[in-house]
């Protein structure tokens, strides 16, 4: 069996509060595994622990008790971060810096070597597609450029794990299904990430697994699918029913066991509806 | 299709490479923000200076240039110092941009050297600008008093009166003068540095910097007057030996005074002076990556 991708067990953090004797216990015997290759959403209201729990990973905050590897090195070595990509909330980069400097720097702190840099950046501009703003200052950049210029730096050292904290926040509809293929790309290049997000839709559509964290305790935890899946029902989608094959169903039905819960015309997300309409016009 | 290894050499416990690309990286950050305008500033004053004591003797003048010039640089490299490193890190957390680079293979020791080498640089290069004005407009003065001293003196007496006012400007005090006030700066920068490692905003930062600075200025005095009342406590001495150790008294390090009035500065006085100053520096920087690699980000 390979390494997991991130390791963490029985993790627990508390936060003493200044001038209090009182203290503050942001994640509660925290254990779970992300695979490789997997893309793993961790989820959970405000003040969850999402975020302590993914600083611990990175090796930004310190554990009160337990361990966190990340592909077998224990992720409070500096060494465990050559593996890791990570695009914080809200990401603000050296504003003086255009989009190609941002990656040499990046590139630079990972030890690439400068032909291996250039060649890197083309090709995560490229991927993100921001070749057109490389040399344009990151000051007059959008919230959907910074975030995606976020991405790039994230995978500058092409490392086989990438944190990404609510990847989309602040983007609007289309910059954020860019951001989502992008993730999608990166899975189909067996990349493993680890997403907070609040956003659950986009989660659901791109997360192998989840983990619920409530008051720092993981209260839910497994496959998409099976956590979600209404275990006694099913859903048939028809396309271009004739009323009376309908009926036969309907007839079959309640002459079964079985019991009819609802019948309706299937919808379009209100998202696939804003970009089929805001969206390049075709001629 | 699997992820491919990473492309990075192997870590490296210590990387000069990673630390220049981070100092270059707040060098060029500062100069962006267009802190050199400052200059403009010095160079108007010391140019005005000028212009107020032509009516005194060559050595009045010499003198007052030299006072004016190199006050204006203590105070224009200290103020850049902690102008320039109060910003750093409390504008990396709230950017969230020090996360980024902490969660690259990045020691915080290294991140930490980086952004205090890239201040230095800043100053290194503002320093040697202001003395490069300093230096065009001493020299300047110097040709227009020689000029004169050649109309005006008798020729038997011109000679002497040549080498007063060559002596009178340059001498070999400047530039150790010089490094002194940018090692003060650095000081000062590093005061700065470890205040800002556990301090919440630039502002906060900005202003215990100034209080220390006043203390570091002010103590050797206080002690003086405190230790001469009959009434000093055993808790009071304590207390100002502690403040003492803590914070040099900054008005030992300075050469300024000695340069205007002509004073002779011994090897030993400047080595002494120098000294003082690095280690200082040394324990800021050091006691500041203490505390550094404790935060919790």
């Amino acid at each position: 069996m390979s390494t997991p991708a991130i390791s963490i067990q029985n993790l627990t953090k508390v936060y003493p509060i200044p001038f209090k004797r009182e203290k503050v216990t942001a994640v509660q015997d925290l254990s779970l595994t992300v695979e490789a290759g997997q893309v793993y959403g961790l989820l959970g209201p405000n003040g969850s622990g999402k975020s302590t729990t993914m600083k611990i990973v990175l090796g930004l905050v310190t554990p009160t008790s337990g361990r966190t590897e990340i592909f077998g090195r224990d992720s409070n070595t500096v060494e465990s971060r050559e593996d890791v990509g990570f695009l914080p909330e809200n990401p603000y980069f050296y504003k003086y810096l255009t989009g190609a400097e941002t990656l040499d720097f990046y590139g630079k702190l990972c030890g690439l070597s400068r032909a291996k840099i250039r060649d890197r950046s083309k090709e995560l501009l490229k991927l993100v597609g921001l070749e057109n703003a490389a040399d344009r200052r990151l000051g007059g950049y959008s919230k959907g450029m910074l975030q995606r210029i976020g991405l790039a730096q994230a995978m500058i050292q092409e490392p086989r794990l990438l944190v990404l904290d609510e990847p989309t926040a602040g983007v609007d509809p289309a910059g954020s299904r860019e951001i989502r293929d992008l993730i999608l790309d990166f899975k189909q290049r067996g990349i493993t990430v680890l997403l907070c997000s609040h956003l659950l839709e986009q989660v659901q559509e791109i997360c192998d697994r989840v983990g619920i964290l409530d008051h720092g305790v993981l209260i839910r935890e497994g496959v998409l699918g099976d956590l979600i899946s209404i275990e006694n029902q099913t859903e048939i989608i028809l396309e271009n029913a004739p009323p009376e094959l309908l009926a036969q169903i309907r007839e079959m039905i309640g002459k079964s066991s079985g019991r009819l819960v609802a019948e309706h015309r299937p919808q379009k997300t209100l998202e696939r509806y804003f970009l089929d309409v805001t969206g390049p016009k075709q001629s | 299709m699997t992820a491919a290894a990473p492309i990075a050499t192997k870590h490296k416990i210590f990387s000069p490479a990673r630390v220049t690309a981070i100092a270059s990286n707040t060098l060029l950050e500062l100069v962006r923000l267009k802190v050199f305008y400052f200059l403009l500033l010095f160079a108007l004053l010391i140019i005005g200076s000028s212009f107020f004591t032509s009516k005194f003797t060559f050595q009045e003048q010499f003198q007052v240039l030299k006072d004016v010039s190199l006050g204006a640089m203590s105070i224009f490299t200290w103020l850049l110092g902690v102008l320039a490193t109060a910003m750093l890190l409390p504008k990396d957390i709230e950017d969230r941009t020090l996360y980024t680079i902490l969660a690259k293979p990045v020691p915080r020791f290294e991140y930490l050297l980086g952004k205090f080498l890239g201040v230095l640089l800043l100053l290194f290069v503002a320093i040697s600008l202001m003395t490069g004005v300093f230096l065009v407009i001493l020299y300047a003065r110097q040709q227009d008093a020689l000029a004169n001293a050649a109309r005006l003196v008798p020729a038997q007496a011109l000679q002497e009166q040549l080498a007063d006012i060559r002596a009178a400007t340059f001498n070999k005090n400047l530039l150790p003068g010089i490094v002194i006030i940018y090692l003060k700066s650095a000081l000062c920068a590093a005061l700065t540095l470890l205040l800002s490692t556990f301090a919440s905003s630039s502002i906060f930062t900005i202003i215990m910097s100034v209080i220390v600075y006043l203390i570091g200025h002010i103590q050797a005095i206080a002690r003086e007057a405190y230790l001469a009342s009959q009434t000093t406590t055993a808790l009071t001495k304590a207390f100002l030996a502690i403040v003492a150790l803590l914070i040099p008294d900054l008005n030992s390090l300075t050469l300024v005074d000695d340069i205007v009035v002509g004073n002779a500065i011994s090897t030993v006085l400047f080595v002494k002076t120098a000294s003082l100053g690095l280690t200082y520096i040394g324990i800021y920087f050091l006691v500041g990556y203490f505390v550094f690699s404790a935060k919790e980000l």
